[in-house]
């Protein structure tokens, strides 16, 4: 009896496990059987390396060099912004709190991750778009510098807890030494964990770029969404903004369809890519 | 320059960095609490949206519902896929390669844009197998976002759990799934409920994912898993993005931010009474 309770468990571990796995393969092969029929049409050179993004013209003109440049203009300022606040916190985090504190202090920066992405869109329309225009008297504060300062805020919990992770463990193994010695906590943060924790580091710059190549929402609010080559106070339009606003129109199956999926593929490769770096550079760390 | 001023800059740095974000959590809670608070009354949480445009007056109970029962479906979904593909690499998976394959699919995974899990989700559920916009598509796209995030939790928890219990149960000859409901999950339940917890919260706020597979402008509250749902997230950017009204917006975010933060309080809660049990 137990035997047959036990098989049964087993499989269906296996099989759920196997499934959760496919779910991978099944979003790759989906997204990239959609966006087969688009490059039959248009050569994959030409959509990454034209400017126009002209879907209601005909013929329609689809290529998104822009809208890849805007996409990764916004994120490097966002990453600009907020490193040095991110790297910062993780060392205070690693090296001043403990215990209940550092229970506390992760907890708020959970709360700051989970604050909804429309949310930070709408604050940021706001307050930041608002500001632009009403302290420089620009035109419009729609720009990439708005969406990268929102963006900074939005990837600064995933930058924290990422170095402090490696800060964490650089401290702990270096404590016992360091007390030894008498030195000062600061003293111990600036010439032990900051400089050994430079790998942790990386690490947090790559998944937070992964995660603003990705942002949606709040981008999308904030940053004007014209198909225009990128400049820092212009506004500019980033591949998932550029899904969400057109999606909701198109037929299905049409050209224009097909394309969305197609800069949805771009986009899921560059991302990939991203996250396999991530993957291995981390594993260094822990090994 | 002298150590002492060095040391002196680093330590500012350090410390203006940690007031900057604890501003920043203050701020962002803070402007929307202030702000909700005055447009926000019962009416608004128990009422149907009203007016024309549909949002300008009323409430949001349909959007309330809404996102309550599609956070369930998805946390339902993704920790089932997640426990299982835990258990089995902590327990089951022998070679370390498998292991480490499983851990790439899994980075990936929760590198994929929640816009293109969008896509995904809208070819695979509604254009190829014909479920419509409804609560179901837009639950399971949902699930799919989180479950990288329940999975990494839930297995750093099963490596922690002490190992010598699941010895014994095993030198003891007590069987395989006995060990794990029984023992494993008793062991690591804080905080197995605690990521589901927090992965829900990310559930909630989410709109990129259910623009494309359920969310709609307006729908009552859902009778079925097949029909469309109202949500929160998807609420507000209408309320915002058609300009419709900044009164409502508020409450709107301030009833999502509320739902989320007693989500990560109860989370918090149970991570301290695991910690407090030790």
């Amino acid at each position: 009896m137990y035997k047959l309770i036990d098989k049964i468990f087993d499989t269906v571990i296996k099989l759920l496990t196997l499934f959760s796995l496919l779910i991978l393969v099944f979003i790759i092969i989906f997204i990239l059987k959609e966006s087969t029929v688009f490059f039959k049409e248009v050569s994959i050179l030409k959509f990454i390396t034209g400017r126009k993004w002209n879907p209601l013209k005909s013929p329609t003109d689809l290529s998104i060099l822009n809208i890849i440049l805007g996409t990764l203009y916004v994120s490097f300022i966002a990453i600009i912004i907020a490193l040095p606040i991110g790297v910062g916190t993780g060392l205070l985090l690693s090296v001043y709190t403990n215990g209940r504190w550092k229970t506390v202090a992760r907890g708020i920066i959970d709360i700051l991750a989970g604050v909804p992405s429309v949310v930070y869109g709408f604050m940021g329309l706001l307050i930041i778009v608002k500001f632009f225009e009403t302290a420089f008297d620009f035109p419009t504060g729609e720009s990439i510098l708005a969406g990268g300062v929102l963006l900074s805020v939005m990837i600064l919990p995933y930058i924290i807890s990422t170095c402090s992770e490696t800060m964490d463990n650089i401290y702990k193994e270096n404590l016992f030494s360091s007390e030894a010695l008498g030195t000062s906590k600061i003293y111990m943060a600036r010439k032990i964990v900051f400089p050994e924790s430079k790998k942790g580091i990386i690490a947090a710059v790559i998944l937070a770029l992964g995660r603003a190549m990705g942002e949606t929402m709040a981008v999308m609010m904030v940053i004007g969404n014209a198909p225009i080559p990128p400049k820092l106070f212009g506004r500019a339009q980033t591949i998932p903004s550029l899904i969400a606003l057109e999606m909701g129109m198109v037929e299905v199956g049409s050209l224009h369809y097909h394309a969305l999926f197609a800069s949805g593929l771009v986009l899921m490769i560059m991302l990939l890519i991203i996250n396999i770096i991530f993957y291995y550079i981390r594993r260094g760390i822990h090994a | 320059m002298s150590e002492n001023i060095k040391e002196l800059l680093f330590k500012i740095w350090i410390i203006l960095s940690g007031a900057t974000v604890l501003f920043l959590t203050l701020f962002i809670f803070g402007y929307i609490i202030k702000h909700g608070f005055q447009s926000i009354n019962t009416e608004f949480i128990f009422g149907n949206p009203k007016g024309i445009p549909l949002g300008a007056e009323g409430g949001v109970l349909p959007a309330i519902m809404g996102s309550l029962f599609l956070t369930v479906i998805a946390c339902a979904f993704a920790s089932l896929l997640a426990i299982s593909t835990s258990i089995y690499v902590v327990y089951y998976c022998m070679s370390k390669k498998i292991e480490n394959i499983i851990h790439i699919i899994i980075q990936c995974m929760a590198g994929i844009p929640s816009i293109v899990l969008g896509l995904f989700g809208y070819t695979l559920l509604i254009v190829n197998l014909r479920l419509e916009r409804s609560l179901l598509s837009a639950g399971i796209t949902l699930g799919i976002m989180i479950f990288p995030f329940i999975q990494v939790r839930v297995e750093k928890a099963f490596r922690e759990a002490s190992s010598t219990i699941i010895e014994s149960s095993y030198a003891l000859g007590v069987s395989n799934s006995y060990t794990f409901l029984r023992l494993i999950l008793h062991m690591c339940k804080f905080e197995i409920v605690s990521a589901i917890t927090l992965a829900g919260g990310f559930a909630m706020g989410a709109a990129a994912p259910i623009i494309l597979t359920g969310a709609v402008i307006f729908a009552p509250v859902p009778k079925s898993l097949l029909s469309p749902v109202m949500a929160l997230p998807f609420h507000l950017y209408i309320l915002i993005g058609e300009g419709i009204s900044l009164e409502k917006a508020y409450a709107t975010a301030l009833v999502l931010i509320s739902l989320l933060l007693v989500i990560n309080i109860v989370s918090m809660i149970l991570i301290f009474r695991k910690k407090g049990a030790n």
